[in-house]
Parts: C-alpha cells; sequence; structure tokens
C-alpha cells in the first residue's frame, strides 16, 4: 500500500512526489508512460520567464525542485525585462533538456521513499484512503492520487492532414478522463496547443543572425546553490525573423491548416498563437520574432521559438527556408499541433483536490494550464497537500496577495477555462510586492509550517533574520552630505539623510550603493540578501501607495451577490450572464475574476441596480 | 451618510414648504401603515381601491382637520416600491404643518429626511444611481438645459461616454501589460506605436471629459451674474433696470447697499441669479466690511461679473486684482458727468491692468444691441481654470531607462501672460439709455451662457469631482512615466487613475458614492 501514487511523471508530478517524499513516513510511487523521462520538455527547452521566473523563485524557497534542475542543465541564462523595473524582472533558463530529464530522474531516484513505475494505467477505483490503481499487468493500492496526466487525455497530434492518436510525440494517449472517473466534468471545449518543427543545428546559418549569448551575471534559483554558479557549458541562442515572403506561403495554405480548415476544434491560447494565427489574424504584419534555441548538447536539433504550426512537413520546411539565416536547413521532426482533454478546475478545492471524490487530486495541464512552470506550481500544492492531508496536517493554501502560485491556483478553482491558462504579472493585483528577489520574504512562513528541518530551511531562517536586522539598522544610519561615504561615490543628498532614503533616490542603482555601502561598512553580506533588501527598500513606499488604493476595492470584494437576481437582470449582457450562470460567484470579488464580465456589469453589481 | 431606519414609515409633503399654493400633497411611504392612518381618516378601510381619488376627512378626537383626497399606490408598484398613499391637502402651510404633526402624533409615522423617498427607490431598485443623479438635476432644473441633461441622465446616454472613457483606459492598460508580459512576441517597435496611440487616445478623452466641467464657476444650473465696483458706481441703479424694480435701494450716500440683494431674471427662457453687491471700499464700520467680505465671495464665483466703474474715479482706489482678472465687462457709468473723453478713460484703465501685471485689456466697445454671439462671448478658456498645456503623450523608451528630461512631466500652465485678454466695455449714462442697456447686457450674457453650453458641460458634482480626480491622477500618471525608470512603478501610478475611473463608473463602494450623493442633494421629497 503507498500513501500517494503520483500518475504522470511531468514537472507537476516530478515536484508532486518530491515535496511529499521529505516527509519521510510517506510512500510515495511516481506511475509514469514507459518510454518518456521524467520532467522532459516536449515543447520550449526553457524554465523560466515573465511571471514564471517568479513561480520557479516561489517553488524553489517552498523547497521544490525546478529551479535546482534549471540551474543544473542551463545552457543560457537571460534576465528579462531587465530595463523595466524589478517588479518585472524575472529570470530565464534555457535548459539542456536531455540533462534537466536526466537529473530529474537522477534525484528522484535517490529518494528511497519514492517509487518510479514505467507503465500505462488503466483504471482507477476506491475510494479516499484506498484506491486500486491497474495497468494491464498489475495493481497498487495507495490512500491518496495526484493526477497529472497533461495532454494525454484523449490526446491527438496534428500535422497537416495527418493525425494521431498521442500526447506528444512518440507517445501513445491516455484514455479519456471518463474511462478512469465516472461524475467527472471536462471543459466543454478542448485545448489546443502546438509545437514549431525542429531544425538540424548543422544546417543552419547562424552568421546573419542576432547572436544571444549567455548572461553571466543571471543569479541561480537555487538558493543553496552560488549566486553566478554555471554546471553546463553555455551557448548563445540566435535571433531571427519572419519576412513577407514567409507569410505568403502560410497565408497561400491556409486551408491545409488542420486549426482553419476545421480539422482541429480545439481552442488555443491567444496569448501564445500559432504562427498560423500570426499570419491570418494581422494580415499587415509580416515580420515576427524566431528566436532559434539550443535543445541540448546531446541533440543536434535547435528550437525555432514563435513559429508553432502544423501545416503539413512540405510546407513548413517551404516557409521555414525563407528566413534569413534558415534557407538550407533540414528538418528533423515536423511542428505538430495537439487537441486533449481538460478537467473543469472549478470541481477543485485550494489544494487542488476533487470536492466530489477526496483523495484524488489534479494538477498540470490537465488543469487546463500551459507551461512547465505552472504546472510544477501546481504539482507542489497538489503533493504537499495530499501529503499534509496524509498527516492530518492543516492544509497549505498560498493567498493571492503573496505568490503567483496562490494568484494561479485561485483563477483556476474559481473560473471555468475557455483557453489555455498561462501566468503573467498582469494577472496579480499585487504586482510590486509578488517579486523574483523577495521569493524568501514571501513563502517562508508557508515554508516554516510544513516543519521540515532541512538545509534550506536553515540558510531560509538565517536570510529572513539577517533580512530584519539591515532593513531595521538601514532606516536608523545616518549620514551627514559631507560623510565619506558618500563623497567617495559622488552622492549627493541635501541634509542628513538615513540609508534607506538614500537608496530610495531617484537615477541611482539601490543594490549597487547598498553594497558598496556595506563593504564601507565592512558588512559581510549575502548577495541575494543585499539584492532583497535594497530592492524592498526601493518599492516600500509604492507598495503603501498601492496598497492604500487597492482597500476601497478590496473591501467591496467581500460583499455577497445574489447569483438569481443576476440572471434575471436587464442591465447585464447575455455573455457575461453565461458566464455567470457557470461560475456561480458568491462574492463581488469572485465575480470581478470570470474572464469576460464586462465593467458595466461590474458597475451595476457594485451599484446595486441590476 | 446617515443611515435612517428603513423600516419606519414616513411623511412629508412633496409640494414644497415655502409658500401657499391651492393644494399640497402629503406623501406617506412604509409598510403595513394603513391601519394606523386609518385612525384619522373617515373612510372605510376596505373601500380603499389601488390607484383611485378617495375624497374624505382627517377627523381626530372629534375636529375635522380637513377635507382631502387621498391616493393608495401599492408596492411593489409605486414610485418607491413601498406602499404609498398621497393625500392632497389644501395648501395652507400652517395648515400642512398641522396635518403633518398630528400624523406624525396619532401614528406614529416619522418626518422623513431629505432624499428619503428617492432613497428608497434606490434601494428597492425603482432608479438606479445614474437615475437619481439625473432625477436630482431635473427637480432642481432652471433651464430647459438642465431639464434635458436631467432627462438624458434619467435614460443613462452620459454614462456612455464614460463607458467609453472606461475602455480606453483598458485598453491603454492591457499595452502597458503587453509590454511586460509579451514583448518578445510583439517586438518593441510595435509596442512603442500601440503605447502612444492608446495613451493619446486615452489622453484625449480625459481632456474632453475635463473641459466639460470647467463651468468656471460653481454650476450651470444656476448661473450668477454679479454686479460689482466701487460705492456708488450705479450698481444698484443697474441693479434695478435689469430687475425691472426698485428692488434696490438707491441713494447718493456711498456704501447703501451693505448685504447683497439677489433677484432671479429670465433670458431666454434662462434663469440667471443677478446680485447687487456691497460697493468695494476699504472701510472701518464693520457691517459694511461683511458685507464687503461677503461680495467677494460672491464674486468669485459667479457666471459673469460685471464691473461697474465711475468715469469720475478712475484709478483713484485700489482694486484687487483677482477681482479684475476674470472680469467680462466693464461699464462705465456716470459718462454723462464725465469730463474728459472715452479714450481718456479707457487708457486710464489699461494702465490700472498694466500696473497690476494683468493681461487683460479693454477692446471692443458696446454702442448697440448685439447679434446674438456676434462679438464673440469670452471665450471658456480664458474666464476658467487655466488648462494645462499637453505637450503630447509621454513615450516611455523601452530599450534603456527613461531619461528623465524626455517630454518633462505635464504642469499646469499658470497665468502667463501669452495673449491679451480683451474685455467688452460700454459706456453708459444709466439714465438716458437704459432700454439698450437692459437689451445689451442680457445679450451679453445669454451669449456666453451659449458659449457654455457648446461645451455639452456636466453638472453633476459627482461627476465633475470624479473627473477632476481622474484628470489629476492622469497627469501625474503622466509625470511618473516621464521620471521614472520603473515601468513597474509607473503601471502602478496607472492603476490608482484605474482606480478613479471605476469610481466615475461607480464599480467601486456604492456606500462612498451614496453617501456623497444624499449628503450633497435634497433629492425628491
Amino acid at each position: 500500500m503507498y500513501d500517494l501514487i503520483v500518475v504522470g511523471g511531468g514537472h507537476a508530478g516530478v515536484e508532486a512526489a518530491h515535496i511529499a517524499s521529505q516527509f519521510s513516513n510517506l510512500k510515495i510511487a511516481i506511475i509514469t508512460m514507459p518510454n518518456v523521462g521524467l520532467a522532459s520538455a516536449p515543447c520550449n527547452p526553457s524554465i523560466g520567464g515573465v511571471g514564471k521566473g517568479q513561480v520557479v523563485r516561489e517553488l524553489d524557497a517552498l523547497g521544490g525542485l525546478t529551479g535546482k534542475l534549471a540551474d543544473l542543465s542551463g545552457i543560457q541564462f537571460r534576465t528579462l525585462n531587465e530595463s523595466k523595473g524589478y517588479a518585472v524582472q524575472s529570470t530565464r533558463i534555457q535548459i539542456d533538456k536531455v540533462l534537466y530529464s536526466e537529473n530529474a530522474e537522477n534525484i528522484i531516484s535517490k529518494i528511497s521513499n519514492i517509487d518510479v513505475i514505467k507503465e500505462k494505467i488503466e483504471a482507477i477505483s476506491g475510494i479516499d484512503g484506498n484506491f486500486l490503481i491497474s495497468s494491464k499487468s498489475s495493481t497498487w493500492n495507495t490512500k491518496k492520487v495526484v493526477f497529472t496526466v497533461g495532454t494525454f487525455l484523449g490526446g491527438k497530434m496534428h500535422t497537416g492532414s495527418n493525425t494521431t492518436v498521442g500526447g506528444r510525440d512518440g507517445c501513445e494517449s491516455s484514455s479519456s478522463l471518463a474511462d478512469f472517473f465516472k461524475n467527472i466534468n471536462t471543459v466543454s471545449a478542448r485545448f489546443k496547443t502546438g509545437t514549431p518543427a525542429r531544425i538540424d543545428k548543422k544546417t543552419i546559418d547562424y552568421k546573419v543572425m542576432e547572436e544571444q549569448p549567455s548572461d553571466s551575471s543571471v543569479e541561480t534559483f537555487h538558493v543553496l546553490h552560488g549566486t553566478m554558479d554555471r554546471f553546463v557549458e553555455q551557448k548563445s541562442c540566435y535571433l531571427t525573423y519572419t519576412n513577407s515572403e514567409t507569410m505568403k506561403i502560410i497565408r497561400d495554405n491556409k486551408e491545409k491548416s488542420p486549426m482553419f480548415n476545421g480539422q482541429i476544434q480545439g481552442v488555443g491560447a491567444r496569448y501564445c498563437p500559432s504562427i498560423e494565427d500570426k499570419a491570418y489574424r494581422y494580415p499587415d504584419k509580416d515580420v515576427h520574432h524566431i528566436f532559434i534555441e539550443p535543445e541540448s548538447h546531446n541533440l543536434n536539433t535547435m528550437y525555432p521559438s514563435g513559429i508553432s504550426t502544423s501545416l503539413p512537413e512540405d510546407v513548413q520546411l517551404q516557409m521555414l527556408k525563407t528566413v534569413s539565416g534558415l534557407e538550407e536547413i533540414d528538418i528533423l521532426q515536423p511542428g505538430y499541433a495537439v487537441e486533449y482533454d481538460v478537467i473543469d478546475t472549478t470541481q477543485l478545492t485550494k489544494c487542488l483536490e476533487l470536492k466530489t471524490m477526496p483523495g484524488i487530486y489534479f494538477a498540470g495541464q490537465v488543469n487546463g494550464t500551459s507551461g512547465y512552470e505552472e504546472a510544477a506550481g501546481q504539482g507542489y500544492i497538489a503533493g504537499v497537500n495530499a501529503a499534509l492531508a496524509l498527516l492530518n496536517k492543516s492544509p497549505l493554501i498560498l493567498s493571492r496577495k503573496n505568490s503567483y502560485i496562490g494568484v494561479m491556483i485561485e483563477d483556476l478553482v474559481s473560473n471555468v477555462r475557455d483557453e489555455p491558462y498561462r501566468l503573467f504579472t498582469a494577472r496579480s493585483e499585487n504586482r510590486l510586492y509578488i517579486r523574483e528577489d523577495n521569493s524568501i520574504q514571501r513563502m517562508w512562513s508557508y515554508r516554516t509550517k510544513l516543519g521540515l528541518d532541512k538545509e534550506i530551511d536553515k540558510y531560509e531562517n538565517d536570510f529572513i533574520l539577517m533580512f530584519d536586522i539591515y532593513s531595521a539598522l538601514l532606516k536608523e544610519v545616518y549620514v551627514h552630505p559631507t560623510d565619506n561615504f558618500l563623497t567617495i561615490h559622488n552622492l549627493k543628498v541635501p541634509r542628513r539623510t538615513s540609508i534607506a532614503d538614500i537608496l530610495k533616490m531617484a537615477n541611482i542603482n539601490p543594490i549597487d550603493v547598498l553594497k558598496k555601502y556595506f563593504i564601507y561598512s565592512g558588512i559581510n553580506a549575502d548577495k541575494r540578501l543585499i539584492r532583497t533588501i535594497a530592492i524592498s527598500n526601493k518599492y516600500e513606499g509604492y507598495i503603501a501607495k498601492s496598497d492604500e488604493h487597492n482597500k476601497k476595492i478590496n473591501k467591496l470584494d467581500g460583499i455577497k451577490v445574489n447569483v438569481e437576481k443576476l440572471l434575471s437582470s436587464e442591465n447585464i449582457s447575455f455573455e457575461c450572464k453565461q458566464r455567470i450562470e457557470r461560475i456561480k460567484p458568491e462574492t463581488f470579488g469572485q465575480l470581478k475574476l470570470i474572464e469576460g464580465i464586462r465593467p458595466a456589469t461590474l458597475a451595476a453589481v457594485a451599484g446595486d441596480n441590476y | 451618510m446617515n443611515i435612517y431606519d428603513s423600516r419606519d414609515t414616513i411623511i412629508a409633503c412633496s409640494t414644497g414648504l415655502t409658500s401657499n399654493t391651492a393644494i399640497g400633497i402629503l406623501r406617506i411611504s412604509g409598510s403595513n401603515f394603513l391601519e394606523d392612518l386609518f385612525k384619522i381618516v373617515d373612510l372605510d378601510l376596505t373601500k380603499l381601491k389601488k390607484r383611485y381619488a378617495h375624497f374624505c376627512r382627517i377627523v381626530y378626537d372629534g375636529i375635522l382637520y380637513d377635507e382631502v383626497v387621498l391616493t393608495y399606490f401599492k408596492g411593489p408598484h409605486s414610485y418607491n416600491g413601498e406602499d404609498i398613499i398621497e393625500i392632497a391637502v389644501h395648501g395652507n402651510q400652517i395648515n400642512i404643518d398641522r396635518i403633518i404633526n398630528l400624523i406624525c402624533n396619532v401614528c406614529n409615522f416619522r418626518k422623513a429626511n431629505p432624499g428619503e423617498f428617492t432613497q428608497r427607490a434606490l434601494k428597492n431598485k425603482k432608479l438606479n444611481f445614474a437615475q437619481v443623479e439625473g432625477l436630482d438635476l431635473l427637480l432642481n432644473a432652471n433651464s430647459i438645459f438642465s431639464l434635458e441633461q436631467g432627462f438624458s441622465l434619467l435614460s443613462g446616454s452620459l454614462k456612455k461616454d464614460f463607458q467609453a472613457l472606461y475602455d480606453l483606459y483598458i485598453k491603454h492598460r492591457s499595452t502597458l501589460e503587453m509590454g511586460f508580459d509579451f514583448l518578445d512576441d510583439i517586438g518593441e517597435e510595435q509596442f512603442n506605436a500601440l503605447f502612444k496611440t492608446s495613451l493619446s487616445e486615452l489622453d484625449n478623452h480625459i481632456r474632453k471629459l475635463y473641459k466639460r466641467c470647467l463651468n468656471m464657476s460653481g454650476s450651470l444650473i444656476q448661473p450668477d451674474i454679479a454686479l460689482f465696483g466701487k460705492p456708488n458706481a450705479g450698481k444698484s441703479s443697474l441693479f434695478n433696470l435689469l430687475v425691472g424694480d426698485d428692488r434696490a435701494i438707491v441713494s447718493e450716500v456711498a456704501g447703501t447697499t451693505r448685504d447683497f440683494l439677489s433677484e432671479k431674471i429670465k433670458i431666454n427662457g434662462q434663469v440667471f441669479n443677478i446680485f447687487d453687491t456691497a460697493g468695494l471700499r476699504t472701510t472701518s464700520d464693520s457691517i459694511e466690511k461683511m458685507g464687503i467680505n461677503k461680495a467677494i465671495e460672491k464674486i468669485e464665483f459667479s457666471f459673469f461679473k460685471i464691473l461697474l466703474v465711475d468715469c469720475n474715479l478712475i484709478g483713484v482706489d485700489e482694486f484687487d486684482q483677482k477681482h479684475l482678472n476674470n472680469i467680462d465687462l466693464v461699464i462705465f457709468s456716470h459718462f454723462d458727468k464725465g469730463k474728459e473723453s472715452k479714450s481718456f478713460y479707457i487708457d486710464s484703465f489699461n494702465f490700472l491692468f498694466k500696473s497690476m501685471d494683468s493681461n487683460s485689456i479693454l477692446n471692443n466697445e458696446i454702442t448697440g444691441p448685439i447679434e446674438p454671439k456676434s462679438t464673440g462671448p469670452i471665450e471658456p478658456k480664458n474666464t476658467g481654470p487655466i488648462e494645462p498645456k499637453s505637450t503630447g503623450p509621454i513615450e516611455p523608451k523601452n530599450t534603456g531607462p527613461i531619461e528623465p528630461k524626455s517630454a518633462g512631466p505635464i504642469e499646469p500652465k499658470s497665468a502667463g501672460p501669452i495673449e491679451p485678454r480683451e474685455i467688452s466695455y460700454i459706456f453708459a449714462d444709466l439714465l438716458s439709455n437704459s432700454n439698450d442697456l437692459d437689451v445689451i447686457l442680457k445679450g451679453l450674457v445669454f451669449n456666453k451662457f451659449n458659449k457654455f453650453l457648446d461645451f455639452d458641460p456636466i453638472l453633476i458634482e459627482r461627476h465633475k469631482d470624479n473627473i477632476n480626480k481622474i484628470y489629476l491622477s492622469f497627469l501625474q500618471y503622466q509625470s511618473c512615466a516621464s521620471k521614472v525608470e520603473d515601468m513597474a512603478i509607473i503601471s502602478s501610478e496607472l492603476n490608482i487613475v484605474g482606480h478613479c475611473i471605476s469610481e466615475l463608473i461607480g464599480i467601486v463602494s456604492p456606500d462612498d458614492v451614496l453617501n456623497n450623493l444624499f449628503s450633497n442633494f435634497c433629492i425628491g421629497k
């Protein structure tokens, strides 16, 4: 009898099993498809990105695995939005995807209370505390189940008019969800995602493209790694563009695109468009970015980011060859689109547990999200809560006020999705606070509650302690305009000023100045700590101001709404009513979160005139 | 807001309490109050029919109070959704008071607070918020114009402009967000273009709305005309001339008018309040001083300001610059008794302006009746708050930190004299050319009023307050965008603009909005 079986060994599954295994009394198994490595990356070979980098750091501070794996297999490091301000800056690491999966296998295999079973499962039965999971040849008993089956539920792949059953290239699909469970709702529309062709790296002319080398100043994700550590040889990415010829080929072949000739019914994300989407929706725009990204030292392929497609292979080749630098390429693996079933996440609790079938948790792409980081974040939440439930401890629920994971979970459980869900910074109302640099601050109290006394806990406890001491100190220490420290660094202040206020001045880099001040004062502080203190200090006032303005709105959020009355109101549009009927919001706050609700509706409800 | 107990049965006179009329209508609103009421009505309760007029008598303790007509509106099909009884009584104020007191004492009803009937209508969803605002305007309308805006609010058309503002805000905001989260997909160039257009669209809309709120003084609902000048300049004579009555006491003794007098006059259907103010002078008389202070305040907030100057006393005494800056018209009075030529008076007056660093200049003498709008009434931009000069939308640089110097923050331009502000003037002998003067003045006032209406002004105070807030927060946003490098902070500033807009269209806290509404207005008795 296992305590927990995780079905699926992707990014969600690995995080779920890993965090649960930290509670050493629990016995865990991962059951995953044969022929696929753990935590594999079937789409873009990178971890992090805008909003997602924050999630990886949150996970890392919570004791998750993703950040560590990304560091260990990182071949190109970048900070996105570097010029736009600390709150929206995010780290992105291109990974060697082969290495990434190997590292995951390695780490998991060394954990004594996790078994990895590579079989395709056929059925699940039983109730909370005693489920029976069976494959063709074996059966296993378990108390809890975390379901992380990605795109495999009813998966169907398309390249031109060729369709294959399966969740990804080279794998068969799982059965449909209904085969596993009865009484569970899938979202009526199927979702669709896609991936571009993989190009033979030897056939690309890199000289005509813009090179983007790895940035050696970018900090690693994992807090126990050295901030500038690199574990493998670094590689560059390259930037090239589509042109009018490329787009003409795509437009001329519209009827061959499964997405536009009716062959694919699934809904793709508006914010992750295929190149066909871009071609047909923006007929005036011919120049689109293509990032050429290395997939692995051990693979011959390059990943051309930005041009996912399901056109027939010959059209893909023809179109790619028009692009500067790609004139002579060979395609090693054509791009394809995949359609799959997703579940209705409003059936889940904030622990991602099915309300109707306690003991069963859902995480990852099966919940309608896109992205490895989103999947990993959910995997952690499902895994840790399954473990806490087994140990009779209170659940771990992250607030949307202090984490992107919290934002994502609340969005998922309060909304039926009609397109794949991806995190971005705009989804948070608290963006100035939910940053990469203060992830330990934000996650520490959650992590502490788990009561796991690991190496990372010691690091974080010290970090928090020193943060508090230094932050207080900086407010107390004043320097005179003629102080040596200021003159050395050519800083001018009109009067006696605290270091904290100096760090807030415009046109200075607070991190640099604080670093210099610590050196000047003979204080030896951790690099991450300096960064966190400087940025937190800088944002303090802005966060307070924004909180002040949010208060009014928040006050309103708790007000109860009457769904019956909303539905019979003449002041609310038909579309809005449809959404309201589906979600049945209880409060104004939940109503606000429903996608596609018009401001007029909100105004009517807030004004109580509906 | 005073939260009154909404379970009380309330009573008030709906037809006003200030003058005697043939009929006064008492309105009673609540639920389950009929039995109580019928203690004082000699009508059989069982015979009461909905929406029928019943003739009956109010009798209590053997005393006949009045013969009345009683109508019953059963909720929810009534004005405010509650049960309502309307009693038409004889409209003598003493009678009305006596009956209301009787009913309050015997039936244990409570006198309604101002606006309470309508408040209940709002609560019972009989009216929405915008409709209440429209109703307020309608009930207090002094002109066809405010009547119309009242109706347009009742029907909700002004809201569309506000809705458009919200949509433009959302559009701009999404562009900014796109710059954070999807820059790789759209590229810098397209982002910059989108940011620029969406910002300028928002900028335009906000400025347009802001302009419509610049009704210079209080409001156009009840525009004031102020007559002012030094003592004995002839203000009271002019006042009497315009009012058409010997309302103001006229005498040779300077300082005769201590307090200001006001009368309503109608010009082409629009009602104006005309004020005769105390003569402005330094005085030791404390009562006169009070009168002068009041006059100054009145002048400041008036719609049309007429300065009267005695030809023989120009430049003798000091004027306060702030009064002179915004005047609409100068009348040189007692010209018949003057000893100098017109140009002498004009020059000396202009000299006065100049010595006070005012950019005003006398130009355009008016000698006869004017065609509507022909003489070009004074531009609102000169009389209202001075509009900040926009240096155009600020375009953030995305490739690097934003340079502080790029398109500086937009600051309201202070009254720097760019073009002289031309003021019309009239030479008058108040006794001999009085008929013409009356027509000329009314023409000038009405032309200016019309000019304002062209701006489609927004009259509701709450809207004006909110639009002002939006405007200021938007300026702050633009200024922040030009000074701060951090786009996350900039977007946080934009959020604040969004909150202000939400407040305007009513997404934000209904409590606050209602508070404001009911504390400022006395709505539908």
